[in-house]
């Protein structure tokens, strides 16, 4: 593994007066694939853009590997950035674009032109070196910018967003790619995205954004599993879970209108957690109407709404046969419960 | 042309109609009266016009005042618009740079305030007036140090920088709003790449601006002819001693106030001539240029 580690010391970007970021402190680990995930202006690109040294910090310090860096130019910090548009030179044939960031390094024709088509070689471009951007297909273009990246042999690769531009057939082949690149280059990466599945099946670590915070940086098993605020348990998932207020009392918890909905020992108002998938439909538990249904093939997804009103989504196995206004009986499972506090929206570790 | 835009080819044709019948009337017509002219030899008093063949043409090709003149043209030609554009596209860098990464309000503050430029331009002609602008006091103090009535060189200086001055405010519009349709990514890409400031001009700004910078060449160019005109007439009325008679100037003169209007129409046909292969010899040089975004 030759990527360092970055570590980011309370880092902190305002732009005017509300910090977009909020003194983020972390450690991505070195040769790690971080994904940076949270919903569309949390402040992911401007995290990103600070490690590049494309934007300014307010306070804070960033070290990459053994050096801090939050006071160099972005050339200096041994960082390739790949950007969600490819933003590829549209004035220069792929060659020219794979080879700008040589030529500026003063890296002289044989040597510039075996390295540009090794770097074309690995993300498979062959043969399309003469082209113009323009002339090239959104996958293309995405490739020529991830050669573009990996020709200086950077320490660090950082993606912002690569796949949004992608069609969804494209998008999975990519990531497949994305995957087993990392594994040959062994560079540190970070990648951005607002996509969940891009998260979990790309990252060895996802940190969770929002507004500025990280809610949660673990692995995708640990944030899936044991989510560590309300609002990952709602980012995560699809559909996500499902999130009551319920009151705990006397070893079970009730909604507001006294339905009792499942054992645990919490005391006091909570937020009740629980997957879609792992919701068991019987003949024990508690009453809920179906509203509406989906058949998905492999599964079907039902809305029910709860004594109290409120609505419930449920991931059932194919060939139960539910139709809306149908009444069902629900039971959580208690070993898959997820309590919050309501107040401050973190998990409640339950005795 | 998209197609279907429009219901039928006659609404296009109907709404072009109006805009062709004025350059036939104003553009074709008078060319073809030139061309027309040019062969014969013409009264200035009436009385017949008499065929002559190419004589006009021998008469003015053999006459070392048009060469004098074609020469001044040239180099007004060259000069001029590279002094123009040159300046325009360095204010425009630093204003691009200046408005990078801030918000779209500034952005639409710049332009009257650019428009105005044109304005100021207009002004430019009086202020920099020898006999009633600045550089009057700067004579009494050194006597014969800006002159341009009496020393040739001071005056063509003079509508050099006039015809600069007029320039500026389009163009700079023009290339500043190219240099703002260049992606914030590409920029940021190029600075990953390690490209300086400097470099980022040469290889990422100009390169992309290629389509504007062309644009500003054709109507500079075109403007060396027009405009200029205005100029010479207002400021220097072709002297001292012919050094600021650009060829549109001395055809003036010779028509309008030489009665010899074969010789000025011969002129007006071989000054167009001069234009049109300036202007076709740019367009083949965008040929080269020429890429999608
Ligand atoms: N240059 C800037 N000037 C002012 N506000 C900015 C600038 N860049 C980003 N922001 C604001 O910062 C917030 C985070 O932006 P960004 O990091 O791009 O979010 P994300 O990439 O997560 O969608 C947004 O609210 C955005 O409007
Ligand atoms: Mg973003």
């Amino acid at each position: 593994m030759r990527g360092d580690a970055i570590h980011l010391d309370a880092v902190t970007k305002s732009f005017g007066a509300t910090p977009v970021i909020d003194a983020i402190t972390a450690t991505l680990g070195g040769g790690e694939f971080t994904v940076i995930l949270g919903p569309s202006g949390c402040g992911k690109s401007t995290l990103l853009n600070m490690i590049a040294g494309l934007e300014r910090l307010n306070s804070g310090k960033i070290r990459i590997g053994v050096r801090e860096v939050q006071d160099l130019p972005p050339k200096d910090r041994g960082c390739a950035m790949v950007f969600q548009n490819y933003a590829l030179y549209p004035h220069m044939t792929v060659e020219g674009n794979i080879g700008y960031a040589l030529k500026v390094a003063g890296v002289r024709q044989p040597e510039r032109s075996r390295r540009v088509a090794e770097a074309a070689r690995v993300v498979e471009l062959g043969g399309l070196l003469d082209r113009r951007p323009s002339e090239l297909s959104g996958g293309q273009r995405q490739r020529v910018a991830i050669a573009r990246a990996i020709v200086r042999e950077p320490r660090v690769l950082l993606f912002d967003e690569p796949l949004s531009n992608l069609d969804a057939k494209l998008r999975h082949g990519m990531r497949m790619e994305l995957s087993q690149l990392h594994r040959t280059i062994g560079a540190t990466t970070v990648f951005v995205t607002h996509d969940q599945v891009e998260a979990m099946t790309l990252a060895d670590k996802v940190m969770i954004l929002n507004k500025g915070r990280i809610e949660q940086f673990d692995t995708p098993h640990a944030i899936y599993y044991r989510p560590a605020s309300s609002f990952v348990a709602g980012f995560i998932g699809a559909p996500p879970m499902n999130l009551l207020p319920v009151t705990g009392g006397g070893g079970v918890l009730r909604l507001d209108d006294g339905t009792e909905l499942a054992r645990n020992p919490h005391e006091g108002p909570a937020i009740l957690g629980i997957r879609p998938e792992k919701i068991s439909i019987g003949d024990k538990g508690f009453a809920a109407r179906v509203v509406y249904r989906e058949d998905l093939g492999s599964h079907t997804a039902i809305v029910a709404r709860l004594s109290g009103g409120q609505e419930v989504q449920v991931a059932t196995p194919i060939g139960m046969h539910l139709d809306p206004a149908d009444t069902i009986t629900f039971d959580f499972p208690q070993d898959h419960l997820h309590l919050f506090d309501p107040a401050t929206g973190l998990r409640l570790e339950t005795p | 042309m998209q197609k279907g835009f429009y219901s039928g080819r006659w609404t296009y044709a109907a709404l072009v109609a109006p805009i062709l019948v004025l350059i036939f009337l104003f553009f074709y017509v008078p060319v073809g009266l030139a061309f027309f002219w040019s062969l014969f030899l013409e009264r200035p008093f009436g009385g017949g016009s008499q065929f002559v063949g190419l004589d006009n043409f021998a008469r003015v090709l053999s006459d070392a005042e048009f060469w004098d003149a074609l020469k001044r043209t040239a180099i007004f030609m060259i000069v001029a618009p590279s002094l123009a554009i040159g300046i325009s596209l360095m204010l425009a860098l630093a204003a691009d740079r200046g408005l990078r990464g801030s918000s779209a309000a500034r952005n639409i503050i710049i332009w009257p305030k650019a428009v105005a430029g044109a304005s100021i331009g207009v002004v430019f002609v009086f202020v920099f007036n020898p006999f009633l602008g600045i550089f009057a006091p700067l004579n009494e103090i050194w006597p014969g140090f800006w002159n341009p009535r009496i020393d040739g060189t001071d005056a063509f200086i003079t509508i050099v920088v006039a015809q600069v001055w007029n320039g500026i405010p389009f163009n700079f519009i023009i290339l500043l709003s190219g240099l703002q349709t260049i992606p914030d990514t590409v920029t940021k890409a190029a600075v990953m790449d390690g490209a300086s400031p400097w470099r980022r001009v040469w290889d990422i700004q100009i390169p992309l601006l290629t389509p504007q910078l062309f644009l500003t060449f054709v109507l500079e160019f075109v403007g060396t002819v027009v405009e200029a005109f205005g100029l010479i007439d207002t400021m220097t009325e072709g002297g001292p001693g012919g050094a600021t008679t650009l060829l549109i100037y001395k055809i003036y003169v010779d028509g309008f106030k030489a009665y010899d209007l074969s010789g000025a129409a011969t002129q007006t046909v071989i000054l167009m001539l001069f234009v049109l292969i300036m202007v076709a010899l740019q367009f083949r040089l965008e040929k080269h240029v020429k890429y999608e975004r």
